[in-house]
């Protein structure tokens, strides 16, 4: 549905985004996970047609954005990452205003907008003008527009950015709802709206894909060693030695906060649940609590994109400025 | 088209919902007013020369018409580009199916649209005097194609500046001072005696230009001068548009 082939852009000596090239499957919603200055940005305004790429080409739903740009545009809808939109206007005029540059038909128009304004909960301010407007609604008058002309791929810049907990919540039900009848991409660099909403994830570091799958896949790719926490009654004394002599211990410690409690480091291809059970029933041990800590997203994120950081610490020092802060 | 007209239709309301366009209306037609109003007093005077007429001299006979123009053309233009690239909605307009030449020439049209609106009040002042007086009609509307004329490479020359600088008031004053390049050949004129020179001056004036269409000259020279240097600006600010939209 969307295809980006080697996609690389240069601003002067400095390269925001380096030969990367992935596709979009129709009906998949894929996520773009990397801190801020990574290059989502500028990634994603290449795939819209707004900043032409210095390498590398486009395919939207078959058309070439460099050749047939229009084409190409037309079956995109995009919202921006600040949402830009003329305070002067009232919305539902925004809305006919869009409509209008998407080449709508009158009929065909007023349908969208009623299915729009409702589907995105925004009927009740119709009427108002959008600089009146909280962040939460402008966003999803933000997302209406972009969705008007029942586009096959929804690019979305960091949707959620900016909103409180429940705008968030409103903006991904949404987000999820779209998901179904449309393509999505989606960046962001906030780790659970990826593991709640996306199907695939690219992890994007200094312009370049670090990683790629499906949250679970990367989440056993990356997996390290496992965390357990596990607490028996009364503290017998002979615990700390009888466990480290378990096949697969790395590191045993006390919880400093809690008396009984371990916290146990294992190496990442043993479970050691179980053998910890067998231990504690054969010694007649209490026990209080046993459990896993799952690596999380937010882990093999902050280990992919902190490796990066320092080994091209050294090689190559990037403009600090971040070419697509400046931009927007 | 659709585009042109949409992004032409959201300028021209623009300028009536906000405050800016109302107070460009009131200053210009304050000045306008005055202008007429002392052209009128001074032709009524018995001891002024004769066979010159008010018209004439309400459309560039006076500095009040050249200075009225030459101020409010790079306010009117002064946001059409810039501003969208500063707030970001550039984006969101050039991400949709629309040529840069269309979002160009909407705007464009949008601000002459206004501009044309700011003289339609002046009408009043034609018929004010055709009560009064015989009026000949070829020259009162020689003399308003020639301020739409002028006008419109004015515009023109704002929104090439608009869209070229993120900042309103770089705009605004970088468009001035294009504007005023232009008269440069006009304050040439008496100062220059080679004779090819001379013609090439003429040609740029345009104070006669405007004279001229007062008289009830049309002369098509003019007027493709006019034309062809705001189709010039128009393409500059496209080309330039897509080649940086994107910064």
């Amino acid at each position: 549905m969307l295809e980006a082939r080697n996609l690389t852009r240069r601003y002067g000596d400095f390269t925001a985004v380096r030969g990367i090239s992935f596709t979009v499957q129709e009906g998949e919603i894929l996520g773009i996970l990397g801190p801020n200055g990574a290059g989502k940005t500028t990634t994603l305004r290449m795939l819209t047609g707004f900043l032409p790429p210095s390498e590398g080409d486009v395919q939207v739903a078959g058309h070439d954005l460099a050749s047939a740009p229009l084409a190409a545009r037309r079956q995109i809808g995009y919202l921006p990452e600040n949402v830009a939109i003329y305070p002067e206007m009232r919305v539902e005029e925004y809305l006919r205003y869009r409509a209008r540059l998407q080449g709508l038909s009158g009929g065909e128009a007023r349908r969208s907008i009623a299915e729009v304004l409702d589907r995105c909960l925004i009927a009740d301010v119709r009427r108002q003008l959008v600089g009146t407007l909280s962040k939460g609604y402008r966003q999803r008058v933000g997302l209406a527009a972009a969705i008007l002309h029942k586009p096959r791929v929804v690019v979305l810049d960091e949707p959620t950015v900016g909103l409180d907990p429940k705008q968030i919540i409103a903006i991904r039900e949404l987000i999820r709802e779209l998901g179904q009848s449309h393509t999505i991409l989606l960046s962001t660099h906030i780790l659970p709206e990826v593991e709640l909403l996306c199907d695939r994830v690219l992890i994007i570091d200094q312009g370049q894909i670090q990683d790629q799958g499906t949250p679970q896949s990367l989440r056993e790719r990356w997996r390290g060693n496992s965390r357990i926490f596990l607490t028996l009654a009364d503290d017998p004394a002979a615990a700390e030695n009888a466990i480290t002599a378990l096949p697969g211990v790395v590191s045993l410690e006390r919880d400093p906060t809690v008396q009984g409690r371990w916290i146990l480091e294992g190496s990442r291809d043993v479970d050691l649940r179980a053998p910890l059970f067998h231990l504690a029933v054969e010694r007649d041990w209490v026990l209080l609590e046993l459990a896993e800590e799952k690596a999380s997203l937010e882990d093999i994120f902050v280990r992919l994109t902190t490796q990066e950081t320092t080994t091209s610490e050294t090689t190559a020092a990037p403009d600090g400025s971040e070419a697509t802060e400046v931009a927007s | 088209m659709n585009g042109v007209l949409a992004t032409m239709g959201r300028e021209l309301r623009s300028y009536f919902w906000s405050p800016l366009g109302w107070v460009i209306l009131t200053g210009f037609l304050f000045f306008q007013g005055i202008s007429f109003q002392t052209i009128v007093d001074y032709l009524n005077d018995p001891r002024a020369p004769a066979a010159l007429s008010p018209l004439g001299f309400f459309f560039g006979g006076t500095l009040f018409y050249w200075l009225t123009v030459l101020f409010v053309t790079p306010v009117l233009t002064m946001r059409l580009l810039s501003e969208e690239r500063k707030t970001g909605t550039l984006e969101a307009l050039l991400t949709t199916p629309i040529t840069e030449g269309q979002v160009v020439l909407g705007k464009y049209l949008g601000a002459l649209v206004f501009y044309i609106f700011l003289w339609t009040p002046t009408l009043a002042y034609v018929l004010l005097l055709a009560r009064h007086t015989e009026l000949d009609w070829g020259p009162v509307a020689a003399s308003y194609l020639g301020t739409i004329a002028v006008g419109g490479l004015f515009l023109a020359v704002g929104t090439m500046v608009s869209g070229l600088t993120r900042n309103q008031v770089v705009a605004a004053i970088g468009t001035f001072a294009i504007l005023f390049l232009l008269f440069i050949p006009a304050f040439l004129d008496g100062l220059i005696n080679d004779p090819g020179l001379k013609k090439v001056v003429e040609y740029l004036n345009l104070f006669q230009h405007m004279d001229e269409f007062g008289k009830g000259i049309v002369d098509t020279r003019h007027l493709i001068y006019y034309l062809s240097a705001t189709v010039f600006c128009l393409f500059v600010t496209s080309r330039a548009l897509e080649a940086n939209k994107g910064r």
